[in-house]
């Protein structure tokens, strides 16, 4: 059987044993052991038999043998041989692949590209009723020819257009689609179209709107969107369409379907985009009458958007080129009508076409300064005439409004004073008109009546944006400005809610970044000048120091600040009696406030802050400490060493590393010598001032680096003298803050400090501080706290201690003493917290898996001690001694719920859920925090999990009833925010998303119909609630119980 | 319902001018607010130091707190109708001066019965035009929301205000007869129309 046979035979069953014999005959081509004419030869008697097919697989022979021949084997007269044989057999299959090999072949060339082109034109209505894969062969042929041999196509001129057209009429596969859209944008780019350019433009148009829906797991990954871009390509191709393209796609405005509406104002962008300016000018009337209808009378938000957006393409495309302005231009009759009907709709600026008319010019103006100027023209005389004739403040503040949203696109088109941007080369039209308008503002915000609150702030707003747009204001108006903000500020009564006032801070801090020099030469002097120099002065000062940290966020600003309040803290520091300790508290909180607005890092005073701050300020405080004869007791105030040592722990963690090993020698000294101040740290009996300087010692110690050199008491032989001696003093401390200071030192060196080959040594502590059995009897709350503190800093770095940690710290909790018992349920809500001191900013040692592993090992402990207590309880009455520890386990729980994450709880809810519902039961007056923290829990799980995950443990019922229950004014839910929370959480029921369509697909109802009556009746009564706040919230739940929980479905009629 | 929007153009109030309450609230503590100014820049930490058992002594404390009555008032009922939308615009009853805070009353049901706790909410409404036929609608809607919101010793009468509707006496009559507003709520059309109105409110 020759070679030939054998490929007829098993072409179509494999492919590899086709190509195989195809590569033989290749080889024996190439060696010359037979010729391409004899392999014609062969052929002979199968390419004339009448079967289509039979026919067809000959060719495919002969197309399987060229392919498998070096490129340049074939010679230029082979190859047109070849090709007008295929040509002349197009209709049969492989022809069309044979003629995809030939193009790309060397030798092949123009005339012969022309050949095939017009061969598939020829053929067109034979070609189009293929397959779609053999008709996506031939696109492919087309393109290919279009991108080797586009010469040869474009030379045909019209033939090449039609046939093209032709060929391509009536696909409707996407894949092809893709290929037709792009190769029909080469044609009407490059073709000259004048003949037949409605043709083409019919050809691609026909498509629109594209409405395909891929189908799922679609292998080619084609979208409704790559559509509708090649198409939109297409449409906005070529200028000579727009007399069919304009007015069709504005004929698809008239669609009901938005949809279809959004792709017409896209492909309208497009075409405005990339026809040439007059094409867009002869259009841009009839595309504003019809688009005014759908941004004065939007039906969706996203149609108004687009249409603006059309409008302002139309503007920047007949600006192009504009450098003199005059009623002459394109531009000028595009925008007469427009400015007319907006002027119209802003003659009753309330009404709610106002809005859309405000919308159009603030599209529009801010496309060009050709175009903002020419609005300016057209608007502001008639609304300054509108606003000098208002009959009302209301009307007014509308006008004032307008005009700032003019001012915006005035900002957007010549940038403010601080854009990099160059210059624009027009003048600012809105100069002509600058007197009036600081006029107009100036008068509505100083002169207006106080109570007239929003329209002094429209004022305010529109003269703060006149002040920031570049080269409009002279610096001396905006200093009047300026002053009239400080006015505001420093001379008139509050009024509601201050709105004002905030306002005036916001426009002090925007101008203070665009004119610093004002600021500092006008708002400054006339704040510092308020701040009193002696203690006993009235409150004011909050006020200004208040307005002076918001204000200062510019670098000249803010150094200016920071000296003159650290001059005003030595005056008063320096005095023989010092007041009260809260003004220079506040002058101590404002300077923390503005260096947390900085980068203190990258500051270049930062070694002057440091001397003047951390070294000189803790040394007075030390000095003070040990000294009897000082009564100035400012730096004695455990509140004052609070907001100074947060200063120092910001400025020490900017510091190079340098000084900040220098800074750990000084830890404890506080910068002083051995005469002036003893160390805390196993001094023999410090007073109670000395002690309190641990404050600052902790707050330094935080800064510091865990590697920072030179840490006194750490290294000889470790550190765990130092550890027993902070724990004792803290154990024993009786002031607050001093002990908290302790503590938190103690978490510190242990959790930060402490090397971790040392470990031992903190749980040994653990140990000395809690011996084995002490949970029988009665602990001190000192040492439960620092217990607590300790594992806290043992448990975030997750050492391997933590289990046991965790269980002798619970089985405190199951104590018979009481008190015991109570303090450290309390307590669990220490080990999770955030700290601020022991803090990943402080460089703390916290593993991320820290919290989950706490509650992970606690919960199910907790669980299980609850169940028994519950059972001992059930078959003999509780002894006195142990009714209170269900309650602490409970409190306990609330302590780490409320610390960590939710979704470390959804895994563990079929646990968690019971015993959330238990402490819900609670009763007394203390477990008020326990029953918020559960509310606070239970709010987020039904808030992200919704109804499914409770009524998947079973619990919808009796859930809402203990919500109902909480919600319900009685003695034990005294406390508003209990109720409140439960009916939040009611609200969250039946809002939550409950997956509804899936629930009707399923037939399913929702699980709370149920109990829906229950939670009507019962909020009823609700509604009656002394507190306002209750009320308000049982309303809204009662509303999404009533709209959101569906009834069961009717039966249909 | 109507195809044809009544009203294109309605005046629209300004939100911010809308009466609330923490405009008079916060005036008579304008004094005590002002202090703690700076603080409100900061975490509330930052001041004191929190101490953990803060939380527990604060409740005891709250407990003590005043069991002030606060009764329901004009404010309040304003606050929970004048954020139902138009079922023409987007746009709140409020903002459109349809429902308006002096037009809103509160009275005992029964004077001569001083120990009765019966109470009557009067509210009047103004259609933003004439004629307008959704009146009904509006008056029907406030009149669901309130029933839904106020508990059950308050009786509901909602009116058209006097001179603002060519047949405002019409409407009233429908508006005040019980069958024919449970007739009304019955229409599943209607009932769905209202849903939407009450979906913004607040």
């Amino acid at each position: 059987m020759s070679a030939l046979q054998t490929f007829l035979l098993v072409v179509d069953h494999d492919k590899q044993e086709a190509k195989q014999i195809a590569e033989r005959v290749a080889q024996d081509v190439e060696n010359k052991k037979t010729t391409l004419i004899e392999v014609v030869q062969s052929l002979g008697e199968y390419i004339n038999d009448d079967d289509p097919i039979l026919r067809g697989k000959a060719v495919s022979y002969l197309t399987a043998i060229i392919k498998e021949l070096p490129a340049k084997f074939l010679s230029r007269q082979q190859i047109q041989v070849l090709t007008t044989f295929f040509c002349d057999r197009i209709q049969d299959g492989g022809a069309v692949a044979g003629l995809e090999t030939l193009q790309k072949l060397d030798r092949f060339n123009k005339p012969l590209a022309e050949e095939v082109a017009r061969a598939i034109f020829e053929q067109f209505q034979e070609l189009q009723s293929r397959s779609q894969s053999q008709r996506f062969q031939v696109y492919q042929l087309l393109n290919e020819l279009m991108l080797n041999y586009r010469g040869a196509l474009h030379d045909m001129g019209d033939e090449s257009l039609v046939g093209i057209v032709d060929l391509v009429t009536g696909e409707k596969d996407p894949r092809n689609l893709m290929m037709v859209f792009s190769i029909l944008k080469v044609v009407m780019v490059e073709w000259d179209i004048s003949n037949h350019a409605e043709l083409l433009f019919d050809s691609a148009y026909n498509y629109f709107p594209i409405t395909f829906k891929p189908p799922p797991n679609d292998p080619y990954g084609i979208t409704a969107q790559d559509l509708k871009d090649r198409l939109q390509d297409c449409i906005s191709s070529n200028s000579l369409f727009a007399p069919h393209s304009i007015p069709s796609l504005l004929d698809k405005m008239d669609s009901t379907s938005p949809n279809v509406k959004r792709d017409a104002l896209n492909a309208l962008i497009a075409c405005i985009e990339s026809y040439d300016p007059n094409t867009v000018s002869r259009y841009s009337i009839t595309i504003w009458e019809t688009l005014k209808f759908e941004i004065l009378n939007a039906q969706e938000e996203f149609l108004s958007e687009l249409s603006l957006l059309v409008l302002k393409g139309i503007a920047k495309r007949l600006s192009e080129g504009v450098s003199q302005i005059s009623d002459q231009l394109p531009l000028a009759q595009y925008l007469r009508p427009i400015t007319k009907e907006c002027n119209e709709q802003l003659r009753e600026p309330q009404q709610k076409q106002a809005k859309p008319a405000q919308q159009i010019l603030s599209a529009i103006s801010s496309a060009s300064a050709p175009a903002f100027t020419l609005i300016i023209q057209a608007v502001v005389a008639p609304l300054l005439t509108i606003y000098q004739e208002a009959d009302g403040i209301a009307k007014q503040r509308a006008l004032l409004d307008t005009l700032s949203v003019l001012f915006d696109s005035s900002i957007k088109v010549f940038g403010e004073w601080t854009s990099r941007d160059a210059e624009v080369a027009f003048e600012n039209p809105l100069l002509e008109f600058k007197d009036q308008f600081s006029e107009i503002f100036g008068q509505a915000l100083m002169g207006a009546i106080k109570e007239e609150v929003s329209f002094r702030i429209s004022a305010l707003k529109g003269f703060l944006r006149l002040s920031v747009l570049r080269d409009f204001f002279q610096d001396n108006e905006i200093g009047l400005f300026v002053q009239y903000l400080d006015e505001i500020l420093l001379k008139e009564e509050s009024v509601g809610r201050d709105d004002l006032k905030k306002e005036a801070i916001v426009a002090l801090t925007e101008i203070s970044k665009h004119k610093p020099r004002l600021i500092l030469d006008i708002t400054f002097p006339a704040f510092v000048a308020t701040l009193p120099d002696l203690i006993e002065a009235d409150s004011g000062y909050m006020n200004t120091l208040d307005v002076l940290a918001k204000i200062s966020v510019e670098k000249d600003i803010f150094e200016t600040l920071v000296r003159r309040l650290l001059s005003k803290l030595s005056i008063l520091l320096q005095q023989e009696q010092s007041g009260s300790v809260e003004y220079p508290r506040a002058i101590l909180l404002t300077i923390l406030y503005v260096m947390n607005q900085r980068k203190m890092e990258e500051d270049p005073n930062l070694e002057f802050y440091y001397d003047k701050i951390v070294v000189s300020l803790c040394r007075s405080a030390a000095v003070t400490a040990t000294s009897t004869t000082t009564s100035n007791n400012i730096l004695r105030d455990a509140t004052v060493l609070d907001i100074l040592g947060r200063v120092c722990n910001l400025l020490v963690r900017a510091l190079p590393r340098n000084k900040q090993d220098e800074i750990a020698q000084n830890v404890y000294t506080l910068f002083t010598s051995a005469e002036e101040f003893q160390p805390v740290p196993f001094a023999p009996s410090p007073s109670a001032d000395q002690k309190r300087t641990m404050i600052l010692s902790t707050f330094i110690l935080a800064g510091l680096p865990a590697d920072v050199q030179n840490l006194p008491y750490t290294t000889n032989p470790n550190m765990s003298a130092l550890l027993t001696d902070i724990a004792t003093r803290a154990t024993g401390e009786t002031e607050l803050a001093t002990q908290y200071a302790f503590l938190r030192h103690l978490a510190l060196l242990a959790n930060k400090f402490l090397p971790k080959s040392d470990l031992p040594l903190a749980s040994d502590l653990f140990y000395t501080l809690l011996p084995p059995g002490s949970e029988t009897s009665e602990v001190v709350p000192g040492t439960i706290h620092a217990v607590f503190w300790l594992s806290k800093a043992l448990i975030l770095r997750l050492a391997p201690t933590t289990t046991q940690l965790l269980t002798s710290l619970l089985t405190l909790v199951s104590s018979p003493d009481e008190a015991t018992s109570l303090t450290a349920a309390r307590s669990f809500s220490i080990l999770l917290r955030d700290d601020e001191i022991l803090s990943a900013t402080n460089g703390a040692n916290i593993r991320l898996l820290s919290k989950q592993r706490v509650f992970t090992t606690l919960t199910p402990l907790i669980s299980s001690r609850i169940r028994e207590v519950n059972i001992s309880s059930s078959t003999s009455s509780p002894p006195q001694e142990t009714q209170h520890i269900k309650p602490a386990h409970l409190t306990a729980l609330s302590g780490i719920l409320s610390t960590i994450t939710p979704d470390l709880v959804l895994p563990e809810l079929p646990t968690l859920l019971p015993l959330l519902l238990q402490s819900l039961d609670l009763q007394t007056a203390n477990s008020t925090p326990v029953r918020l923290a559960t509310l606070a829990t239970l709010a987020v799980i039904i808030r992200d999990n919704g109804v499914p995950v409770i009524d998947k443990c079973g619990h919808v019922q009796s859930l809402v009833t203990r919500l109902l229950a909480t919600a319900a004014i009685t003695r034990a839910n005294h406390h508003p925010k209990l109720r409140v929370d439960a009916l939040t959480c009611l609200y969250l029921l039946a809002q939550a998303p409950t997956d509804a369509p899936a629930l009707a697909r399923a037939g399913r109802l929702s699980p709370l119909l149920a109990v829906k009556s229950q939670v009507v009746r019962a909020l009823r009564a609700v509604l009656d609630d002394p507190r306002r706040d209750v009320r308000k919230a049982a309303v809204d739940a009662r509303a999404a119980w009533l709209r959101g929980v569906d009834d069961a479905p009717e039966e249909e009629d | 319902m109507a195809s044809e929007v009544q009203n294109l153009n309605p005046t629209i109030l300004n939100v911010a001018d809308l009466p609330t309450r923490l405009g008079s609230a916060a005036l008579s503590k304008a004094g005590t607010d002002r202090v703690d100014n700076l603080a409100s820049i900061f975490p509330p930490s930052a001041y004191s130091n929190d101490w953990p058992t803060a939380l527990y002594s604060s409740s005891d404390s709250s407990d003590e707190e005043e069991v002030l009555e606060e009764q329901i008032d004009e404010q309040e009922i304003y606050d929970l109708i004048s954020s139902i939308s138009d079922p023409e615009h987007p746009i709140s009853l409020g903002a459109l001066a349809v429902v308006s805070l002096p037009d809103i009353s509160i009275k005992s049901t029964l004077p001569d019965v001083p120990e009765s706790v019966l109470q009557t909410v009067s509210v009047l409404i103004t259609p933003t035009i004439t004629h307008c036929s959704l009146a009904t609608v509006i008056g029907l809607g406030v009149r669901v929301r309130l029933e839904q919101s106020l508990p059950p010793r308050f009786r509901v009468d909602v009116q058209i205000k006097e001179g603002s509707h060519s047949t405002a006496e019409e409407v009233n009559k429908q508006l005040a007869d019980k069958e024919r507003v449970a007739a009304a709520l019955e229409n599943g059309t209607l009932m769905g129309v209202i849903a939407k109105m009450l979906e913004t409110c607040r």
